[in-house]
């Protein structure tokens, strides 16, 4: 495949390295900076399969409280003690500016959209408000409420038998809620999310086996195997044999550890995400790991439905700025390229992404020129999943207190969440243990984005 | 001794006399011998096989009167078209009334569903009221349907007359009284329940905590006081016209004349749209504060012996604390309890499906709950049933035989020791416990192993490890871990010792003082706040979920608010200062009265248990103590009942009631006897917990074999067999250890340390975690999970840790390979017996010496071989 800025048939070039001839041979479909020809457009296609239309979700935690009034809303007419170091710029969409440290996501507003406004979060340092929209007391007694991931998965099962259909990228850090991708509450530890580290992902790869091997074995089980499976009257016996089918599919050809495996991607695109480093301001969080939002991306495409990971530590009780500066960069460059990447896929219409915090922060600026917790009002971005883009919905107060127009609760963009999936919440129920359906959030997707 | 029989009244008990009994007719014998202490309807049936067997001189002078009248009856019949009770035994089509005829209808809202059926050769009483015709002798009194649903129209006496295929016809009496006379509309009697039978009420529309756009009901109904003000008053009155009812918002959006976001709910011109607008136009009142509340339902037929693929149509009467006695069938709801069994419509038709078994059918009316109980005999030539060896069989048997499902063989040897091994010691026999029981002759060689193994240590931690999960024995600082620690080794010492089950509760329920001399404390300190505590010792001790009974009327249940305050009175006075560390607090019952508020208006209300009587307590007097003594009494229904469901459902993988920790009316046992058989027995031994084990142990029925013949393989619920079940993590975690003869360490305990030892939840343990060992999150043992998973299947097949186990230099493996002395035959012996205690079959050794023969790396070899057998449902299965 000859790419337009290759160069490579430099014999018959013209002056800008390019021969009418090969232009025309390719069809022109290299946009920017992904060298994306036909014939791999096709081969593409033909990958994705089912998985290029399934619905999908991206939840980017930004663990710690990211401040709202430093991220999407800028607080010009405060007094400096409370707006703080940074300016806003213009977006694509007339009237709406965020942080100046956000510029490539200010040139792409009008696939996105702005919450400032969101309320009811709890003053605590934990993912699983944003992961289910409850609290973690919420239906304790009988394991509490399942996250979104979850639910999914228990609503809409696997695209791929072989590809677990909810998948968690954060590393383990110290501070655990941070790393949190979301648990599956009361449906059980089976609709717990496939976290690709230590054991579950080993397992996918032969452990000092050869293929040969393992042939071999599966062939001794068949012919030793012999209790009949019609005695079982709980029906585990039949999933485990069909999951043992799919076992050996999966350390055969396994879809799930190609998505994982990053130098399978173009290089072009790996550097465009950008890695994340040198990882600052981690202390007990995660690091700024952009290249899971590409791994995101990969795992879409092999048929995952929801990919929750946490970018960041947010928490910001000291040098806040040079903390946005630093995070917000490294944001900036990840979140646009993953917008850019899903929308030149056509994928942006089918997959949601959602960027947010546990809660905001204080508008007054500490002693350490940081900002502390601030429960009463938070923000967040969204982009794809067939919503209205390019709309700042709500505002904040002109200190950027508490939010005084259109307040958005946590629920409500997680019911917007489950209605780009095609899940009505208004009349699906997951039944608990004690047989009681129970409902996956108490309001309503947010009319601005339908 | 009458040759009459009259079967009992319905609203009577008494059951007839054991001689009328023994003098039935097979029909009548059917419904009658094997029911007990049931009511049952009033039907005059004649028995020619009584009359037949009269000898003495006195029955031939009855016998005479009773031809005469007989034969005068018949001709009085024939004149009048009545259904003669004399008639007999071919014609067996009836209308079943449970009261005397006429049947009497007050007023316009009286309703009544007829039954009609007739009775087989084979004493099955089928239901034939949607296959008979009906009409009335005389016009325009009453108006019946094709359902045999009756409308009154004006007041008169009419005779219904019920006309089959064959032309048969039967006859009913009816009398309409009082048509004209407009009873004013009660509200919580007959409105309120029109709105839950719609499902207004319900917990996804208006009956939530929010209410639905603006409106408000009180869910199912418990409150008709709160929706009365909601209807009539809120929001300046504007839901209700009472100038122009038809006009109203409740009824105009009730048909969805108005954009009703729940759609249509109820025809214009239906008996319930007429009835709410009679009490609008009547002036909306509420009716008397004292008026008949439902005190208790029934159902007619309450239980029926039924075919696959027939329907019966049941109906349901309601008595108010008046006396009064209405049919209510339209409007109660009606539930299956298992819908693969039993479908069930609005109007009360039982429709049953293929399979064979029970089924229940509840019906819920303002509070007051009824159960209609189907048997459905699997159809075919009757079976033979073995001898009972205890109270278990008996009771097993005794249901297998109403339903004709045959029972499986006794299992083998080597199956009841790896079963009851894995059961009772949470791990798989040793090769010499195998070998020596095998070799066996004595008879009693089966009871001698359930002895051993109950004194032995190894069932001390496998039902410690039961316990302490469901008493939520958690560990989520390392600071806490001597008081979990200490807790576990409370419960196992409990278990060795055989403590009886009544003064372990007692030893936690009323735990008080420092973590360290009182360890039981540990519950205390997990589930710490009141509500918790409340509803975990009702799940846990009494198997009732009562936490739905916290904010509202229980849905499913009678447990109210107050119920579940006065139950949490007895925890009211618990305090917790602190101990020796932080995190091990010292926990105390306060001096005092012990109260809770009530939740509505506050009053404080004293403790009391569970439908039991109110308790005064002095205020020196733990109230924890007398909620202990109350549960323990022989006659409390809950407490014996619900662990002997518990540790039913460790043996059998399925309780007799399920959910375990849910006994309630609306959720039958599939073996009500069962269960009784067992409670009692419990109660008799003192609460002994050895002695349930051994009692459940020695039956036939728990040595069943798990392979099912042509006939009993859909039965689920009625124990005609074994019902294989997977192993616990814990359990499989040891037994794959056992079979490759190596071992697992755990953080910070000794080597050797088996899973099921585990004394507590915080070792961090990917297999245990995978195949589903509980946190101890909640007191239910549905926390732990036995789904199968992707990730499971790939442990098992593939992971490191397996892998280490049977590449080990001293594992199994690599020992069978290094043995030059015995034969591949003696090597795959020995392995079959370590693994599934038995010997190999022929044809397995075939399979497996060639698959070594084939292979040159013999220890390699004999990896893949224990992977195969560790990989199987026979391995992995306790079948």
């Amino acid at each position: 495949m000859l790419s337009i800025l290759s160069g490579s048939d430099s014999s018959r070039s013209y002056c800008d390295a390019r021969s009418r001839r090969s232009f025309l041979k390719l069809g022109g479909l290299t946009f920017g900076t992904t060298s994306l020809g036909l014939a791999d457009l096709y081969r593409a296609e033909a990958a994705q399969g089912k998985g290029s239309s399934h619905k999908a979700v991206i939840q980017i935690f930004l663990g710690g409280g990211p401040p709202h009034q430093d991220m999407w809303e800028i607080k010009t007419e405060a007094p400096s003690e409370i707006r703080g170091e940074f300016h806003p710029i213009p977006t694509n969409v007339p009237g709406i500016q965020i942080c100046e440290v956000f510029p490539k996501l200010a040139g792409m507003m009008d696939k996105s959209v702005v919450i400032r406004s969101i309320i009811g979060c709890k003053d605590r340092h934990d993912s699983f408000q944003c992961m289910s929209g409850w609290l973690q007391e919420d239906l304790r007694s009988i394991g509490g409420r399942p996250s979104i991931g979850a639910s999914v998965t228990k609503l809409r099962g696997q695209v791929d038998p072989s590809v677990p259909a909810f998948v968690g990228l954060a590393e383990k850090s110290s501070h655990v809620q941070w790393s949190d991708c979301g648990g599956p509450g009361f449906l059980g530890a089976s609709y717990s999310a496939f976290r690709p580290d230590g054991p579950g992902l080993d397992n996918m790869k032969l452990n000092g086996l050869t293929l040969e091997r393992l042939q071999d074995r599966k062939q001794l089980l068949i012919s030793l195997d012999r209790l009949r499976r019609d005695i079982d009257t709980s029906g585990i016996m039949a999933g485990m044999d069909s999951f043992n089918a799919r076992a050996i599919d999966v350390l055969t050809s396994s879809k799930l550890v190609d998505a994982l495996d990053l130098s399978k991607e173009d290089p072009s695109i790996v550097a465009r995400y950008g890695d994340g480093k040198p990882y600052q301001y981690q202390y007990d969080g995660v690091a700024t790991r952009n290249d899971h939002l590409l791994v995101a991306r990969r795992l879409i495409e092999a048929g995952v439905r929801v990919v929750s990971l946490s970018f960041g530590r947010w928490d910001s009780h000291g040098k806040n700025f040079d903390l946005v500066r630093d995070h917000g960069g490294k944001l900036d460059q990840s979140l646009s390229a993953l917008i850019e990447d899903l929308s030149q896929r056509g994928m942006l219409d089918d997959v949601s992404i959602v960027v947010w915090g546990e809660f905001g922060r204080t508008p007054k600026i500490n002693a350490n020129a940081g900002r502390d917790h601030w429960s009463q009002v938070s923000c967040a971005y969204m982009a794809g999943g067939g919503i209205r883009a390019g709309q700042a919905i709500g505002a904040t107060n002109r200190l950027g207190e508490h939010a005084v127009e259109r307040p958005v609760h946590v629920q409500e963009v997680l019911a917007t969440l489950y209605h780009n999936l095609g899940i009505n919440v208004s009349n699906t129920t997951l039944v608990d243990p004690t047989g009681r359906p129970q409902y996956l959030v108490d309001r309503e997707p947010l009319r601005e984005l339908m | 001794m009458p040759t009459v029989m009259r079967d009992c009244n319905f609203f009577s008990s008494e059951p007839m006399a054991n001689a009328t009994r023994r003098r039935a007719s097979p029909r009548l014998a059917e419904s009658g011998r094997n029911v007990v202490s049931v009511p049952e309807r009033r039907t005059y049936v004649v028995t020619a096989n009584a009359i037949g067997l009269a000898p003495c001189r006195f029955r031939k002078a009855c016998f005479s009167a009773i031809v005469l009248f007989f034969v005068m009856s018949t001709v009085v019949s024939a004149a009048n078209n009545r259904p003669n009770p004399l008639t007999p035994a071919e014609n067996t089509l009836r209308f079943e009334s449970f009261d005397s005829q006429p049947v009497v209808l007050l007023g316009s809202d009286a309703r009544r569903q007829c039954l009609v059926s007739e009775t087989s050769s084979d004493g099955l009483m089928l239901d034939r009221t949607r296959s008979v015709t009906y009409r009335c002798k005389e016009p325009d009194i009453v108006e019946c349907d094709a359902t045999g649903y009756i409308k009154p129209l004006r007041d008169g006496q009419v005779t219904l007359i019920a006309k089959d295929a064959s032309g048969l016809e039967v006859t009913l009496q009816i009398e309409v009284r009082q048509w004209a006379n407009d009873p004013a509309v009660s509200f919580s009697n007959q409105v309120v329940p029109i709105f839950t039978k719609l499902g207004c009420n319900s917990g996804g529309c208006h009956g939530k905590a929010a209410g639905q756009n603006g409106f408000k009901l009180s869910l199912l109904g418990f409150e008709p006081r709160e929706d009365f003000i909601h209807l009539v008053k809120e929001s300046r009155g504007r839901r209700i016209s009472p100038a122009v009812p038809d006009q109203s918002l409740l009824l105009a959006k009730t048909i969805n004349a108005i954009p009703h976001g729940g759609g249509q709910r109820l025809e214009k011109d239906s008996h319930e749209y007429r009835l709410i607008r009679r009490w609008i136009s009547q002036g909306m009142i509420y009716g008397d504060e004292n008026a008949a509340t439902v005190a208790s339902l029934q159902i007619v037929p309450d239980q029926r012996r039924m075919r696959p693929m027939t329907s019966q149509q049941i109906s349901v009467f309601a008595t108010y604390s008046n006396g009064i006695v209405e049919d209510v069938t339209r409007t109660v709801q009606f539930e299956s309890n298992d819908l693969d069994m039993a479908e069930v419509t609005n109007s009360g038709l039982v429709s049953i499906k293929d399979l064979a078994g029970q089924v229940a059918v509840m019906a819920r009316y303002q509070g007051q709950v009824a159960t209609f109980r189907a048997a459905v005999p699997l159809v075919g030539e009757m079976h033979d049933w073995p001898e009972a060896t205890n109270a278990v069989d008996v009771a097993v048997i005794e249901q297998l035989r109403r339903l004709n499902i045959p029972m499986s063989e006794l299992c083998d040897d080597p199956t009841f020791l790896r079963r009851a091994t894995l059961d009772l010691a949470g791990r798989l026999p040793t090769l010499d416990e195998v070998r020596s029981f095998l070799a066996d002759t004595t008879n009693d060689k089966r009871d001698a192993v359930i002895d051993r193994l109950l004194a032995s240590e190894d069932y001390a931690d496998n039902f410690a490890n039961k316990w302490m999960l469901i008493l939520r024995n958690r560990r989520d600082k390392p600071t806490q871990q001597s008081g979990t620690f200490a807790f576990y080794r409370w419960i196992r010492q409990s278990l060795a010792d055989n403590r009886p089950y009544n003064q372990f509760v007692r030893g936690i329920v009323t735990a008080s003082g420092a973590i360290d001399m009182h360890p039981p404390v540990a519950w205390y300190r997990n589930v710490s706040d009141t509500n918790s505590r409340v509803e975990d010792s009702a799940q846990l001790f009494l198997g009732q979920r009562i936490q739905c009974a916290r904010c509202h009327h229980h849905p499913f249940e009678k447990w109210s608010q107050v119920d579940h305050a006065r139950l949490s009175a007895f925890f009211s006075l618990v305090r917790s200062k602190p101990g020796l560390t932080p995190d091990e607090p010292t926990i105390y019952s306060e001096v005092g009265k012990p109260t809770t508020p009530h939740p509505k208006n506050g009053q404080p209300l004293e403790p009391a248990g569970l439908d039991g009587p109110v308790i005064a307590m002095a205020n020196e007097q733990d109230p924890r103590h007398a909620l202990v003594d109350w549960m323990v009494e022989p006659s409390n229904p809950y407490f014996a009942r619900s662990l002997a469901n518990r540790y039913w459902k460790h043996f059998f993988g399925r309780g007799l009631v399920e959910p375990e920790d849910d006994l309630r009316v609306t959720n039958p046992a599939s073996n009500p006897e069962l269960l009784d058989a067992l409670a009692n027995h419990f109660v008799a031994s003192q609460f002994d917990l050895k002695e349930l084990i051994r009692f459940i142990c020695r039956s036939k029925v728990y040595q069943l074999s798990s392979q099912a013949n042509a006939s009993n393989i859909r039965d689920r619920k009625c124990h005609s067999r074994f019902y294989p079940k997977r192993m616990s993590a814990e359990v499989l975690l040891d037994a794959i250890d056992h079979a490759t003869l190596s071992t697992t360490t755990f953080d910070e305990m000794p080597d050797q340390t088996r899973a099921v030892c585990l004394p507590d939840t915080a070792f961090n343990s990917y297999f245990l975690t995978l195949f589903g060992r509980p946190q101890a999150s909640t007191a239910c043992e549905c926390e732990r999970t036995t789904e199968s998973t992707l990730a499971q299947s790939l442990q098992l097949a593939n992971s490191k840790e397996l892998q280490a186990k049977l590449a080990a230099d001293q594992a199994r493996p690599a020992q069978l390979a290094n043995d030059l002395q015995r034969s591949d035959n003696e090597k795959i012996d020995e392995l079959y017996l370590v693994i599934f205690a038995r010997l190999a079959l022929d044809e397995e050794k075939r399979i497996s010496i060639d698959y070594l023969n084939d292979k040159t790396d013999k220890k390699s070899a004999f990896e893949d071989l224990v992977w195969a057998l560790m990989n199987s449902k026979e391995f992995v299965f306790n079948h």
